[in-house]
């Protein structure tokens, strides 16, 4: 291999500033960071609600939960990103419509937050059906037998159990945020992918260099997630309970 | 107490039950038994609601079970059930099982739900695995605390879905006794059972359904003496010999 590698090519400043790559791609991992966090919120926050829903007694509030899901899990997360991006600020009334076109702050960073958080939601909101289902018939009644409400019901019996069992694919999908958090770079957010694109280009070459350290951060941070999620599960270990009966 | 009116209700377009009628008085105890499949748990989870019923009505402690205005919820809080598979509420403690009820439902102090859980779990002698969780117990020692679980919300009756079946023998005799004496002390009980010396010693009726039906339908005596239809016949005969 004729590969000329230079390490020190972090050390070089970027042409538009006076930061170096290293800096730069710092701030990269921020903005990755950032994007995964919260969309993983509003993944965590919606996908339980939407999950819940699609266990509901209730036809209407189960087909809503549905359809959320179906749209936001069959369409792919660029194409999302490109609707709320281009598309929906179009459909918005036109004052509104103006200002986030114009002077949105962050537009890029929210709309990838939001995109990603949705996507991702459709993906929580299945675990969680399939955790509460998980869970036998018996207990929802042994609940409604106590004479708690439906709300009651999930809120003391049904989500804490659900939420154990899917400890391990919610792992899965918190990880997966932090990967799929790399499609921003397409509506021009400089997070890692975004920054080490530029750095091949801009440095001549360096392509190995460039993609090697974005990867090694990437690993690091599905890692992180993992232990994590680790520590909870561990923390929320139920006594006694074996997984699947 | 209870009063079950010509009631009929379908799975889509299976019948489970077809005009049943029966009451159980305050302080009574009433036996329901029959061939697996007959409806029995499904005629005992329509006494408090949990399933719908489409003819007829339900009336519990002058209240009426099928009707929309009916607060479930809250008649539920004093109708307690006890499942064939216990269904203690496995993330929590002994003691959490017999609160919750009490502190979410009851409005009850927390302290005032654990002196209460206490007491109950003494008597169905449990006390000492109060802060155990239910995967820790046997199944004898769980049945035990789901009933305990029942009587802390201080229910007006009890409602018992095949309490034993999924018990080995040995823990059967651990949770009859506990009924026995329930049942001694004046507790309004329906039993979906076929432990029939359960029914000999403390039951006042006994009711024999089949095919969604309520076929036989007499005081115990009577119905050990002699069951008038065949198929009750047939499935004493069954049950008694092993
Ligand atoms: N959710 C349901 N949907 C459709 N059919 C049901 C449902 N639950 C019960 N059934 C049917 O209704 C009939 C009565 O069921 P049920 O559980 O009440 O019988 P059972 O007398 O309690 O029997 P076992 O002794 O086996 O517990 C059965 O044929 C059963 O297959
Ligand atoms: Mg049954």
């Amino acid at each position: 291999m004729n590969y000329q590698w230079n390490w020190g090519v972090f050390f070089e400043t970027i042409p538009s500033g006076d930061v170096t790559y290293l800096t730069w791609i710092i701030h990269g991992l921020g903005w990755t960071v950032a994007i995964s966090l919260c969309a993983w919120i509003i993944a965590l926050s919606l996908g339980s609600i939407v999950g819940t829903l699609r266990t509901a007694q209730h036809r209407g509030l189960a087909l809503i939960g549905h359809a959320w899901v179906e749209f936001f899990r069959n369409v792919p997360i660029l194409l999302q990103l490109f609707l709320w991006f281009f598309v929906v600020p179009e459909l918005l009334p036109h004052d509104l419509s103006m200002w986030v076109k114009q002077d949105m702050p962050a537009k890029e960073f929210i709309t990838s937050v939001l995109a990603l958080g949705l996507f991702t939601s459709a993906r929580v909101a299945e675990q969680v059906r399939a955790g509460i289902q998980s869970l036998s018939r018996g207990q929802r009644n042994a609940g409604l037998a106590l004479g708690f409400t439906q709300t009651q019901t999930y809120r003391y019996v049904l989500l804490p159990m659900a939420f154990r069992i899917i400890i391990p694919p919610l792992t899965s999908e918190f990880m997966n945020a932090f990967k799929n958090s790399g499609v921003a770079y397409a509506v021009g957010v400089w997070e890692m992918v975004f920054v080490s694109r530029q750095m091949v280009e801009e440095t001549g070459g360096q392509v190995i260099e460039s993609l090697i350290v974005p990867t090694v951060l990437y690993i690091i941070c599905s890692y992180a997630a993992n232990l994590l999620m680790g520590v909870i599960e561990r923390r929320s270990h139920v006594p006694g309970f074996i997984v699947a009966k | 107490m209870i009063q079950i009116q010509n009631v009929s209700k379908w799975y889509g377009s299976f019948q489970v039950l077809t005009d049943c009628t029966t009451q159980v008085s305050k302080g009574e105890v009433v036996v329901v038994c029959g061939p697996s499949g007959s409806g029995k748990s499904t005629l005992i989870k329509c006494v408090n609601g949990l399933e719908p019923i489409e003819k007829g009505s339900i009336i519990v402690n002058g209240t009426k079970v099928n009707d929309p205005a009916t607060d479930l919820p809250k008649l539920r809080s004093h109708v307690g059930m006890v499942f064939q598979h216990f269904e203690l509420f496995p993330h929590m403690s002994i003691i959490q099982n017999l609160a919750i009820g009490q502190v979410k439902v009851l409005g009850r102090s927390q302290d005032e739900a654990h002196e209460r859980g206490m007491k109950l779990l003494d008597r169905v002698g449990i006390k000492m695995h109060a802060n155990k969780y239910p995967g820790e117990l046997s199944g004898g020692q769980q049945q035990r605390v789901a009933i305990a679980r029942a009587l802390s919300m201080d229910p007006i009756c009890m409602l018992f879905d095949e309490p034993t079946s999924a018990l080995d023998p040995e823990m059967i005799t651990e949770v009859l006794d506990v009924m026995v004496e329930l049942a001694q002390e004046g507790m309004t009980m329906m039993v979906v059972t076929h432990e029939m010396g359960f029914a000999r010693k403390v039951a006042h009726r006994v009711i024999f359904m089949d095919h969604g039906q309520i076929v036989e339908d007499a005081p115990k005596e009577e119905f050990f003496g002699k069951p008038h239809s065949d198929r009750a016949q047939q499935f004493l005969s069954k049950i008694l010999n092993h």
